[in-house]
Order: structure tokens, then sequence, then C-alpha cells
């Protein structure tokens, strides 16, 4: 492409665009509404401000710094239920790893099913952030809607389990806990999450 | 009274009616800096403008871009009169609140 070739001019640089892929992943991140205009932008202010007066690789910075902003707004910014279920995906995912770390490292009777499901949480989780993140992947929301309601289902077993396990295991009672607050989040928030069509 | 605005959404929306025609999306940006006196974060601004506009306080129409931003289109805002309204009433409430305040406030201890 003729606009990523060089810049005469100005210092150090090899081409007068943002790296390709931070381009991707912003346009991936919006919606088809403002892929585009809000691209656009970036674009004109990088090269017409940015490159000019910072250097490719500070431009650069500059870009994926905006890039940054968008997830965390997308992510943490909107409602306070999309927050709350940021944060808890998080936590889900986390727990996901540890938990199919340690069926790994202990391999107790039916570890390898339980890791299966360790890794489902995790993937679970690690979709709804996307969700929340990329409003082009809404339309995916349905798909993630029904893997939580697995993910509530599986906490309340988690937690009927340990109920009625003769030793009260307090982390696996937390982690039933965090599942189904976290599947039941994402249910309510991911259906509000839609995304504007009109141009 | 409408719902009071926020000082980033009252910047974002001061921002767009000194534009007037030509309050885009990097320009507005620009103009909230400056407002505020420092930097803001791109995906605040398009957030909040995104939510103005769900609200019914700007309206945006989008044009033809420049070769600068390789053809891509730019999206332009301009306040409706519910934000005009808005914005005046958020003055009007500030101004309000701090009637009959010495300013600047000073320790009563």
């Amino acid at each position: 492409m003729a606009g990523r070739k060089v810049a005469a001019g100005v210092k150090g640089v090899t081409r007068e665009a943002p790296p390709r892929w931070l381009e991707s992943v912003l346009r991936w991140c919006l919606t088809e509404r403002d892929r585009e205009t809000i691209s656009g932008d970036l674009l004109e202010e990088y090269r017409e401000e940015m490159l000019p007066r910072l250097g490719q690789l500070r431009a650069d910075i500059w870009y994926m710094r905006q890039l940054v902003s968008f997830l965390l707004v997308r992510s943490f910014g909107g409602s306070a239920i999309s927050a709350s279920l940021a944060w808890m995906s998080m936590f889900t995912a986390l727990a996901g790893v540890w938990l199919a770390i340690m069926e790994q490292v202990l391999k107790h009777p039916g570890h390898a099913e339980r890791s299966v499901l360790a890794v489902f949480v995790v993937i679970e989780a690690l979709a709804t952030i996307l969700v929340l993140i990329c409003l082009s992947l809404a339309r995916f929301r349905v798909i993630v809607q029904m893997s939580a309601v697995a993910v509530v289902l599986a906490g309340a077993s988690a937690l009927i389990r340990t109920i009625d396990a003769p030793h009260f295991e307090g982390f696996v009672f937390l982690i039933g806990s965090a599942l189904i607050v976290q599947g039941a989040l994402a249910i309510v928030a991911l259906g509000r999450a839609v995304p504007r069509k009109e141009v | 009274m409408a719902d009071l605005l926020g000082t980033f959404e009252q910047a974002v929306l001061l921002s767009v009616w000194n534009l007037a025609g030509g309050a885009y999306g990097r320009a507005i940006l620009r103009g909230v800096q400056a407002a505020l006196e420092r930097p803001a974060a791109a995906g605040a601004v398009y957030a909040t403008l995104d939510r103005l506009e769900q609200k019914g306080l700007v309206i945006s129409r989008v044009e033809d871009g420049t070769p600068i931003r390789a053809g891509r289109a730019r999206r332009y805002y301009r306040l409706t009169a519910v934000g005009i309204r808005t914005l005046n009433e958020s003055k009007a409430a500030l101004e309000q609140m701090w009637r009959g305040a010495k300013w600047p406030l000073e320790s009563k201890a």
C-alpha cells in the first residue's frame, strides 16, 4: 500500500501509517458504523500531528495508547454491570487457569473431566470479555450467553457438591459462587450490548 | 429539568458547539483537551459522543474523507435543540448551586 511507504523528511520514518496489526485490532473492535470514521480520525492525527512531532516509534506508542483507551472504555467504562462483568470474567478466567493447573498437578480421580471443564470456563470468560470489548463481535453474544448458562449450572453443581461433601472445601465454594455471579451477569449484560446499526 | 451533565460531557458538548460545522472526532478531542487543560483519551471522547447522540443531545452526519485519512469518512456532530437546552440548564444549575457562596472557599475551622 502506497500510504505505508517512505515518508521523506521525517526522522527515521519508514512508513506513514500505524502498524497494520494495530489498525486491524482497532477496526475489529469498532462497530461497522464507526469503523471508517474513528479509524480515519486516528490515522489523520497520526499522520498530521504525531508522526512529524514524535517520530515513528513514539507515534506508534501513541496509537497503541489510543487503542488501549478504546479497549478500556469498552470493557470498564460502560455501565456498572458491564464493568462488574469485565472484572468478574477476568477473575473467572484466572480461576479457571488455576484450577486446570492444579488438576494437572494433583491428578485426583476425574481430573481429566474437570480440566476440560476448567478450560471451558476460561474460554467462556475470555469470550465474554471479547464480546464486551469488540462490539463487532456482538452478534456472537447469544452463543456466549448460552455458554454463560452452562457456567451458572457448573457453578451451582460445584456448590451443591461442596455442601454435600464430608469436608467443606472453601475455595470450591468461592469459585462456584463466582461462576454463578459471572454467568448471571454475562446473561444480563450481554443482552444489553447491542451495537447501533444506523450510519 | 433534564438530567444534569457531567464535566466531561459538558466539555464535549461545548467543544462541538465551539467548532460549529467543523466538529468531527479529532477536532472535538482537541477542543476537550484544551477546555480541560489535560490529555483526554480518544476512546472516552467517542464513547461520550455516542452516549450523547443516543440521548438526543447531538446528531451526526457522515461526509467523505480526505487523502490524509486514506479516504475514510468523517463523522460531523452538531448540537440539537435539546442539547443546547441541557447545556444551558447544567450551567444554570451550577451557578444556582454556588450562589451565595464566597469563592474561593476557605476553611471554617
